[in-house]
């Protein structure tokens, strides 16, 4: 009911919205007339794919934090960084800006991904405790902000393809980087999983999601 | 499908059934397969993970867990784990995670050591870890076994490299030898093995030190093979001159140990066997005769008196073979066998067997059945010196063929005893006295005493009058016999009295008032000429020349004469022989009557009254020459009146001074005609 005034769902007026295309047909039809798509008008499995894919991207930001993001082989030293731990080394070099920057991308923006995920989802099935609306920008940043995390896996990328100087300083991306990006690619499938459209039935009703 | 023959109830209207795949999504799939992922590689790590081997250090410098690696032919096996401290805080525990691999190569013949940078003298190894780190060799044989859970490393690397194998000996350092860590063995100048690192025996008389000799070229080495220290190098004196050796200037930094098979038929070593390594290669080639695992014959030898030189160490000789060495020394008084209450030398002899080509077991008594026939035959013993220089005496069994018959007297509890001959012993102090002997021996009184009437004579002779008149013939005589005195001497003598002659014609006073009246012309023309002053000045030359020759020269070739006889006397023949001398210097003496009596001295002295008829012209020369000056003077003085009568007219000046010329080169004449005879008075006489 928190819906602002004068809006309703389409749903609620009998049409189901393309998602790809955005054209609304009438309830029931099976493909959008315009671009083919199969239509729905909720995706009754969309909470779980969410669930499945969240899970898959926090199993692997575990190990993106455990092991090693960039492994730096000089000619007289080799040293290995997580993520944390290479900002805080930023850190206490004085470099509390990039260090900040790294924080946030590698691990606020994330850990906040799934957070808010998880908030989502839930507040679709138990009942939300914030509105609609606000529910909605939260799933709308948490759309935008995540192709930023690949900040860090960018970071990365190029620092081992530009520093290879043979024996005297080689970067070699570590383990971690890999489970990083795995990572940002499984939490932005869970967001895009997520239909959004679940926001508005809680708003409606208790809910009964299902019904193609 | 199922229930359409019978008719149909009220159905009661359930739901169907959606398919699993309806309810559940795909998506489930991936967590799902991450999941079968992440157990698969943590069982496969798991599976795969190699055993947990501890390996005890005393330090563990530079090894750092997770980061130092166990390398096995420089390739990575393993991977430190963990560095920890073993109980009691005695060793360093590294725990090194092996690969699955190698495992079960690990056994306990496997040896672990940390490589670090080392510079020595034998190069600069490990160079790489300066940069990387240390890491952990290992170094194991290509048979599986048990893998091992804990094993002591080394300190330091082994001898062998990896995948060199070879035979291990035990080096045992003998009096002087040293041995250092990490010296090569070298064979003909190849490096085939390596010295450990020496620790002092147990026993600490000397340093032992394991020693590799590394494949193919431990076949070299046998029972027979000797060691010897290169290092450095030596400088041995001996009856075959000096000699320095130093095998190669990197033994000579770092030490070096070499080895030669001193015998054929040694029997190949047991691993770990023990070597000694001796100072000198000729100790080491000495030790080969005492060494201790041939059993060898001892027999005792009797020498008559005591002679010093004789060692034990000595050799024993056979027909200069060496076949064993003195053992022991010692005085015997024994009145039963002798006969006699004297001191005997006792040399305990130890034969070996081996080296009369007696090998085997019954070695000792095949050699003593040897000795046994050869005593019969007349073999003997006797002392002969080994050395010149030394003095030291060696035993050498010889053969003497007619010997009275003895027998190799055999004691039951003492060894057989050899019987003896007269020793041949080169003394040199001997030697020596029998050349003084016959220095003491010759008539050294008599030569003396012929030699002192010998200078008495020739002082006589020298002395006489007639010796003295003629010391100038005496002088011809010698350069005519021996071509060295010249003829100038004599001349020279006769110049004096010519001289003397010049004077006693009170030529000089004339010469002097000559020389007033030419310094007088001189003054006159001195404003027109300069050239006559020169002429004064040699003139006056001259005259201090003729002042100077004396009595000196004669003297002089007295003393000449003198010392030729002197040098004559000194001359080691004239010693050996006074009485020929003596004969000479009678023919001498008999010559110089001769001389004296016959027509020789007459032709000298006619030789010289002929110069002096030469001299008298000369000196009638001089008489002219006052005429000439006077006459030069009147010139000079009509030259000064005409120059003084046209002085006024200048066309006679060049008349004047083309006379003043001329007077000048007969001047000028005059001085070298005076410097001709200063220069070569000899050439007045001789004419040329």
């Amino acid at each position: 009911m928190d819906l602002p005034q004068g809006l309703t769902t389409a749903r609620a007026r009998g049409l189901v919205g393309c998602t790809r295309c955005t054209r609304p047909s009438p309830a029931g039809t099976r493909t959008c007339p315009r671009c083919g798509s199969p239509l729905r008008s909720r995706d009754p499995k969309s909470l779980q794919k969410v669930w499945a894919w969240w899970l898959v991207g926090l199993g692997c930001y575990i190990p993106a934090n455990l092991y090693p993001m960039l492994e730096t082989r000089t000619l007289v030293s080799s040293q290995s960084d997580t993520i944390v731990g290479g900002a805080i080394d930023l850190a206490s070099h004085g470099n509390i800006g990039v260090a900040i920057i790294i924080l946030i991308a590698s691990v606020l923006i994330p850990v906040g991904k799934f957070v808010i995920l998880a908030g989502l989802a839930i507040g679709v099935r138990h009942g939300p405790q914030i509105s609609d609306h606000a529910r909605h920008v939260l799933y709308e940043v948490v759309e935008y902000i995540g192709r930023w995390s690949m900040i860090d896996v960018f970071v990365v990328a190029i620092l081992s393809s530009l520093v290879q100087l043979q024996a005297l300083a080689t970067i070699t991306p570590g383990w971690a980087s890999l489970f990083f990006a795995l990572s940002v690619i499984f939490t932005m499938l869970a967001a895009q999983s997520f239909d959004s459209r679940l926001i508005w039935d809680t708003a409606q009703d208790a809910p009964k999601n299902d019904k193609p | 499908m199922t229930d359409t023959d019978t008719p149909p109830p009220e159905p009661t209207v359930k739901p169907a059934r959606r398919p699993l795949r309806d309810r559940i999504s795909i998506v489930w799939v991936v967590p799902l397969l991450a999941l079968a992922v992440v157990i698969a590689i943590a069982w496969q790590s798991y599976a795969d993970r190699g055993p947990l081997i501890e390996i005890a250090f005393d330090n563990a410098s530079g090894v750092r867990a997770n980061n130092t690696e166990l390398r096995f032919r420089d390739v990575r096996v393993g991977l430190v784990e963990d560095v920890a401290f073993a109980d009691g805080l005695g060793k360093v525990l590294v725990k090194v995670r092996l690969d699955q691999a190698v495992a079960p190569y690990v056994d306990e013949d496997a040896r672990f050591w940390v490589v670090r940078p080392q510079v020595t003298t034998q190069g600069v190894s490990g160079l790489g870890t300066v940069l990387s780190g240390v890491y952990i060799e290992g170094l194991w044989d290509d048979r599986p076994g048990e893998t091992v859970t804990r094993i002591d490393g080394l300190n330091d690397a082994p001898l062998e490299r990896v995948g060199q194998s070879g035979l291990r000996l035990t080096m045992r350092a003998a009096d002087g030898a040293a041995l250092t860590e990490n010296t090569p063995i070298l064979y003909r100048g190849v490096e085939v093995g390596r010295v450990g690192t020496p620790v002092i025996s147990e026993d600490g008389s000397t340093s032992e030190a394991e020693a590799v000799i590394f494949e193919p070229h431990d076949r070299l080495i046998d029972s027979a093979t000797r060691f010897w220290d290169t290092s450095g190098f030596s400088l041995s004196l001996g009856a075959g001159g000096a000699a320095v050796n130093f095998s190669s200037l990197a033994s000579l930094v770092s030490g070096g140990i070499t080895f030669d098979t001193m015998l054929s038929g040694g029997t190949p070593p047991d691993p770990g066997a023990q070597f000694t390594v001796y100072p000198e290669e000729s100790e080491a080639r000495a030790s080969i005769f005492s060494s201790d695992d041939a059993e060898a014959l001892t027999i005792s030898v009797l020498f008559d008196g005591n002679i010093s030189g004789l060692s034990a160490g000595a050799p024993v000789e056979l027909n200069g073979l060496r076949i064993g060495q003195v053992e022991s020394l010692g005085g015997r008084v024994d009145e039963d066998d002798p006969g006699d209450s004297t001191v005997r030398l006792a040399a305990t002899l130890a034969i070996q067997p081996a080296r009369l080509g007696l090998e085997g077991d019954d070695g000792p008594e095949a050699a003593l059945d040897f000795l046994r026939g050869q005593v019969r035959e007349g073999l003997r013993a006797r002392l002969a010196t080994a050395s010149i220089l030394t003095g030291g005496l060696k035993v050498e069994l010889v053969e003497v063929p007619d010997a009275p018959a003895a027998e190799l007297s055999e004691p039951e509890d003492a060894p057989p005893v050899l019987p003896t001959t007269d020793s041949e012993i080169a003394d040199v102090s001997a030697s020596a006295e029998g050349v003084f002997e016959r220095i003491n021996a010759l008539p050294v009184e008599e030569v003396m005493g012929e030699a002192i009437t010998l200078m008495r004579n020739a002082n006589t002779l020298i002395a006489s009058d007639d010796t003295r008149a003629i010391p100038g013939n005496v002088n011809t005589l010698l350069s005519d016999a021996g071509a060295v005195p010249p003829r100038l001497d004599a001349t020279l003598a006769e110049l004096q009295t010519l001289i003397a002659q010049i004077n006693e014609d009170a030529l000089a006073t004339r010469l002097a008032d000559l020389l007033e009246e030419a310094a007088e012309a001189a003054s006159g023309v001195s404003t027109a000429s300069e050239g006559v002053p020169e002429l004064v000045a040699r003139l006056e030359g001259i005259a201090a020349n003729a002042e100077r020759v004396d009595l000196d020269v004669l003297a002089e070739d007295l003393a000449v004469f003198l010392e030729n006889t002197g040098t004559l006397l000194a001359q080691d023949d004239t010693r050996a022989l006074p009485g020929q001398l003596n004969e000479t210097l009678a023919e001498v003496a008999l010559v110089l009557e001769q001389l004296r009596d016959g027509g020789v001295v007459d032709n000298a002295v006619a030789t010289l009254d002929s110069a002096r008829i030469a001299a008298d012209t000369f000196a009638e020369a001089g008489g002219d020459l006052p005429g000439f000056i006077a006459e030069a003077r009147a010139v000079l003085a009509r030259a000064n009146t005409t120059l003084e009568g046209y002085q006024v007219s200048g066309g006679l000046g060049r008349d004047a001074r083309t006379a003043l010329r001329e007077v000048e080169a007969a001047a000028r004449a005059v001085a070298s005609l005076a410097r001709a005879i200063e220069r070569n008075p000899d050439s007045l006489i001789r004419g040329r």
